[in-house]
């Protein structure tokens, strides 16, 4: 079953397009990560021009997040003072990152830094959280979940330090009181690598909220999706009117498939020891980052690649 | 196939007055002068009838308009394959069919093909920026050779029936990933390795119906359409969210 994309300008299998939203809106639900390190290559390996894929996948992930918001808004699961600070550091540093692409670009070096960046960053951070949840696994479950869920008192340097920082203070509904330089800084790091990488940067913002904020994973969940929903959004707006590349087809198909393996994400998440919410999302970045690497090692069959001009 | 008849038989009625002096009188009419791109497009088969004098082979060219490429080069850094140089191409059809009754090499000798640009590799590609004629021309090779790998340069010698040396058919499978614009079949008739007739037909590819609509609202009204859009399908995540909540799911107190 094929389906024409206007403004990718190709036919693409509509069942396929669905599953990737399937899988997309799962791993979102579950673990409140918008999908966009996994659905922008997928997009792209189908044959849809990047900047579509990109774009598009923005678009996907407002819709989606929208949804998977609201259901974790119900279920009470939104910081939400946590969660503007961080868009307003997000939208700053997405900003910052807009023009560093822009530079990145006309040094050619745009797409190799992309490469890195996904491969250290997931790596780095896949491989840290895969190690901490299986201990915690180990240690067997609730008294180390709720150990390292929970505010602790800082008990390293860096942590006495954040803890010394000025404009402390209290987010009740994550039960922590720290400087609102943390979090400001923290979502313009993660705006930055939005622009660089063309995510929403979930993936960095569950582990770093978990792990230097100490923020309990269940609000991490729904406040990741709160910030996500609107970083991406202004991304999708400003990839339209910027790059007419927001193909509105595409977007809904991956909706419809999204929102239903969201349900099933969400419904499994609240189920869900937080450790092993931990160890799925572990898997699914280090996977990501071992497929990149083989494709960085891997010699090409062609080392030639052709992208057609947007028509 | 009636109106392809009806169509025949209307250029039958001015044929000699359209063939020049020198030529033998070649007329075809392509079963469609406009191919739409709805949502269900998923390519197309264009046929295109033709009449001739006597036996002789039958070529066609099928070009698109042009489009601008980019082409990038991976290169090994120590144990890593990254991107390496990328040029822009252009000036190239976006597609290429050469289509014939039997293969065009056993047709026309190598400098006839040439000569009349009935070679897939002999299309003018430009390439930016300027480089010296060797690398230029193993960037226009890797061109070529991507363009016939997904399909859109292609030769295909059995597309074209002949019948009684009088009639002809020819098959012509467009792909669902189709430059828009207007397309040009290009057919020559070929007599004992010499081309003797040629005959120009166009037809055009274009949007239509809501493919039409939204292509023009995101290029017209960008950052209206993107807001809008962005909206919409916020509330449709939303919307669709709420359905089976209802039913299945309650929220904790």
């Amino acid at each position: 079953m094929e389906l024409f994309l206007p403004i990718a300008h190709m036919d693409v299998n509509i069942v396929l397009i669905l599953l990737y939203g399937g899988l997309v809106g799962f791993l979102s639900g579950l673990v409140g990560v918008g999908g966009g390190f996994l659905i922008t290559p997928l997009l792209i390996f189908t044959g849809i021009p990047p900047i579509v894929a990109v774009s598009s996948g923005a678009a996907q992930m407002a819709g989606t997040a929208s949804g998977a918001s609201h259901l974790h808004w119900r279920y009470g699961n939104i910081d939400l003072k946590m969660g503007a600070v961080l868009l307003a550091g997000s939208w700053l540093g997405g900003g910052f990152g807009v023009y560093l692409a822009k530079v990145l670009v006309r040094t050619g070096q745009f797409s190799n830094m992309v490469v890195f960046l996904y491969v250290v960053l997931l790596g780095v951070i896949g491989v840290s959280m895969l190690i901490e949840s299986l201990r915690a696994i180990v240690r067997g479950g609730a008294g180390a979940a709720a150990a390292s869920d929970g505010a602790t008192a800082p008990s390293s340097p860096l942590r006495a330090w954040v803890a010394r920082l000025p404009w402390q203070t209290s987010f009740p509904a994550s039960g922590v009181r720290m400087s609102a330089a943390v979090p400001l800084a923290l979502g313009a790091f993660v705006g930055v690598m939005t622009s660089l990488m063309g995510v929403g940067g979930g993936f960095i913002m569950v582990p770093m909220m978990i792990y230097l904020l100490k923020m309990p994973t269940r609000i991490v969940v729904g406040t990741s999706l709160f910030q996500l929903l609107f970083t991406t959004a202004a991304v999708s707006i400003m990839q339209a009117g910027v790059n007419h590349s927001v193909d509105p087809v595409l977007v809904v198909l991956l909706i419809l498939g999204s929102v239903f393996g969201t349900k099933l994400g969400a419904q499994l998440g609240v189920r869900l020891p937080a450790e092993k919410l931990r160890l799925i999302l572990a898997l699914v970045v280090v996977a990501v980052a071992v497929k990149m690497v083989v494709t960085l090692v891997v010699p090409p069959n062609e080392i030639y690649d052709m992208t057609i001009e947007v028509r | 196939m009636t109106r392809w008849l009806r169509c025949l038989a209307l250029a039958c009625a001015w044929m000699p007055s359209a063939a020049l002096p020198a030529e033998e009188p070649l007329v075809v009419v392509p079963d469609t002068k406009q191919v739409d791109i709805r949502m269900d497009f998923a390519g197309k088969e264009v046929q295109a009838i033709g009449s001739m004098n006597g036996p002789a082979d039958v070529i066609i060219k099928v070009a698109a308009p042009q489009q601008e490429a980019t082409l990038s080069r991976e290169i090994k850094i120590g144990p890593f394959w990254i991107g390496g140089d990328k040029v822009k191409v252009a000036g190239a059809p976006s597609l290429l069919f050469l289509v014939a009754n039997r293969p065009i090499d056993s047709i026309l000798a190598p400098a006839e093909r040439e000569k009349h640009g009935l070679l897939l590799e002999g299309v003018p590609v430009h390439v930016e920026p300027a480089l010296q004629a060797q690398a230029a021309d193993e960037w226009r090779k890797a061109f070529f050779r991507l363009k016939e790998k997904e399909g859109y340069y292609r030769e295909d010698d059995r597309a074209v029936q002949v019948f009684g040396n009088r009639l002809f058919i020819a098959h012509m499978s467009l792909p669902g990933d189709l430059q828009t614009g207007t397309y040009t079949i290009e057919t020559l008739l070929v007599k004992s390795g010499k081309v003797v007739g040629r005959d120009v037909a166009q037809f055009r590819v274009r949007l239509a119906g809501v493919e039409r609509w939204m292509w023009n609202a995101a290029h017209d009204q960008p950052w209206a359409f993107g807001t809008v859009f962005t909206l919409a399908v916020m509330l449709l995540g939303l919307g669709l969210n709420a359905i089976p909540l209802r039913r299945h799911a309650e929220p904790r107190a």
